[in-house]
């Protein structure tokens, strides 16, 4: 059997001595499945880059045990050549090329080809001929994108990893995960943009104070929220048959010029809905996707409530 | 080898102009002894001076080629400037990239903790070795013009080899120190505090009756106190070189190898 990309039981990081130290995680459960797209959400300071410096063994925890890769990644140099990372604020000396700094770190692992690197720059439209200290913040991340991916790790570490690019470059990203995904790459990403993790995530766990406090499947998720509709009739209508119905919530019906509109919260299944307005003539009908980001909050603002 | 590669390449302007401008100041020294050297008057009035000063400032002999270059040239400009540049190189190898915030990208990669620190310091040892051989060169090549041939090549050689490990030493000082703390300011400082006491070990401390012995502690005593310009290789102050700089970067690799990295600023 093959072992979970990423395993952590009773993951305890406190940072500086007893007195004056931090606990930054306090009992970390987490599992991360192989080819698993994860997606890692909690406010700021809940311990997310904590997790991800202790998976690429920047930092050792204080206790509990960690496999990444099936592995302790404790000075374990070989797995870290399957992993890609890339920290939100990428960092790298500005004294070289685009092009000098991805060979030396493809050199790291043995070699990447030119090719690869040059495919990847020209999808994210990056210039690999100029110094890195001439580049924008936007596309210097391009540059954290391009030797991320371009080995093909088996685990993808993102820590935020779009802060600082475009709308253009954010959707261009989202393709780069989602292809990962599809090739059987584990990514493992902690994101504060929705939209981002709503297109990419499969399960999302949320980080609240070091703990993790939930995780759900984002289908699952997206099933069960509440979604908005509003529905335009040509003549009046009557609430109560809308109000009646058990999927609908906060039901209320104005009456304009033309006719009325309807406005409700729908949980579930549309049918019993359509089958309501069918008997009036409807001239307009309108239900959002369901926002992932206000279940999101709920957890983040108590997150010990499951 | 990808890193230490890499780490010269990168530091490649800074190292160079280093170079250049630690030979330029020697040979303009070298350069003056014809006129200093054979100026009876100017040797009378350091002979002049109180011995205590003379011992500080290697004033004894001013009238020799060997005496005038181990004061003058090789005395104290050229290994302070040689033990600034190695002490700015030391810090940055590890604990300056690390402040900077870049040395998480390169520890993300399949690069264990010594292999980088290592790399680095070898580096940072092949760029002070690279300063004394320019040095050399420089000297064996206005050797006769300048009339200083009385100094044999063995012995020039044997002060710059010299040089070159008194560098080292204080290289692997601020190296140890930044790699074991993470911290650039320690690295700069620590190496600092050292390189100035191992001077004032080798030069005012002696001169106070009883602190004789705090001489044969230091550095700079192990560098020129032998006086390799006279008497050639003095294997045992470089095996004392060497073994300061060892301890130095053995330590802090230790250290490094077990701590958290930091983030940077």
């Amino acid at each position: 059997m093959v072992e979970p990309a990423v395993e952590a039981a009773g993951l305890v990081k406190r940072y500086g001595n007893a007195r004056t130290g931090r606990t930054a995680l306090s009992g970390l459960d987490l599992t991360v499945d192989r080819g698993e797209v994860f997606g890692f959400l909690g406010p700021n300071g809940a311990g997310k880059t904590t997790t991800i410096r202790l998976l690429l063994d920047l930092i050792r925890p204080t206790s509990g045990t960690l496999r990444v890769l099936g592995a302790d990644p404790r000075d374990a140099v070989a797995t870290r050549g399957r992993i890609g990372y890339l920290a939100g604020d990428f960092r790298i000396d500005g004294r070289q090329t685009g092009r000098e700094a991805l060979t030396y770190l493809g050199d790291l692992r043995g070699g990447v080809p030119a090719a690869r690197i040059g495919e990847l720059a020209e999808r994210l439209d990056l210039d690999l001929g100029r110094r890195i200290s001439t580049l924008s913040k936007g596309n210097r991340q391009k540059v954290g994108v391009v030797q991320a991916f371009m080995h093909r790790p088996e685990l993808l570490v993102l820590d935020e990893p779009t802060s600082g690019l475009d709308p253009f470059l954010q959707q261009r990203f989202v393709e780069l995960v989602r292809e990962a995904g599809a090739d059987g790459q584990t990514v493992f990403m902690s994101s504060h943009v929705m939209s981002e993790v709503q297109q990419t995530c499969h399960r999302v766990g949320i980080i609240r104070e070091g703990r993790l406090v939930t995780v759900a499947d984002v289908d699952a998720l997206r099933s069960q929220a509440r979604r908005k509709v509003e529905i335009v009739f040509a003549g009046s209508v009557d609430p109560a048959a809308f109000e009646a119905l058990p999927q609908l919530q906060n039901v209320t019906v104005e009456q304009t010029a033309g006719g009325s509109v309807l406005h409700a919260l729908l949980a579930g299944s549309p049918d019993g809905l359509v089958k309501a307005a069918a008997r009036y003539q409807v001239t307009s009908l309108l239900a959002e996707e369901p926002e992932l980001e206000e279940i999101f909050f709920t957890f983040y603002e108590r997150g010990d409530q499951k | 080898m990808t890193v230490f590669r890499k780490h010269l390449t990168d530091n490649r302007r800074g190292f160079l102009g280093w170079a250049l401008a630690i030979t330029a100041v020697a040979v303009m020294y070298s350069s003056l002894w014809p006129v200093l050297g054979d100026n009876a008057g100017l040797t009378n009035a350091i002979n002049g001076f109180p011995a205590a000063m003379r011992d500080a400032f290697h004033l004894d002999d001013y009238g020799t080629a060997p005496g005038y270059f181990g004061s003058s040239v090789f005395g104290l400009v050229v290994p302070v400037l040689v033990a600034v540049f190695a002490i700015a190189a030391g810090t940055r190898a590890v604990a300056g990239d690390e402040e900077a915030g870049t040395l998480d990208l390169v520890m993300a990669h399949p690069v264990g903790r010594v292999r980088l620190a290592v790399s680095r310091l070898l580096a940072v040892v092949a760029a002070v070795a690279g300063t004394g051989l320019v040095l050399l060169l420089a000297e064996l090549a206005i050797r006769v013009p300048a009339r200083f041939s009385s100094i044999s090549v063995l012995n020039l050689t044997a002060i710059c080899v010299q040089l070159v490990l008194f560098g080292v030493c204080f290289a692997a000082m601020a190296f140890g120190i930044g790699a074991g703390t993470g911290r650039r300011l320690h690295a700069i400082v620590g190496g600092a505090y050292l390189a100035l006491a191992s001077y004032l070990c080798d030069s005012f401390l002696p001169q106070i009756k009883g602190l004789g012995w705090l001489q044969s502690l230091s550095p700079f005593d192990w560098y020129l106190g032998g006086e390799p310009l006279r008497h050639g290789f003095q294997w045992f102050h470089c095996a004392l070189l060497v073994g300061t700089a060892l301890c130095f970067a053995g330590a802090g690799i230790w250290g490094f190898s077990r701590r958290d990295l930091g983030q940077g600023g």
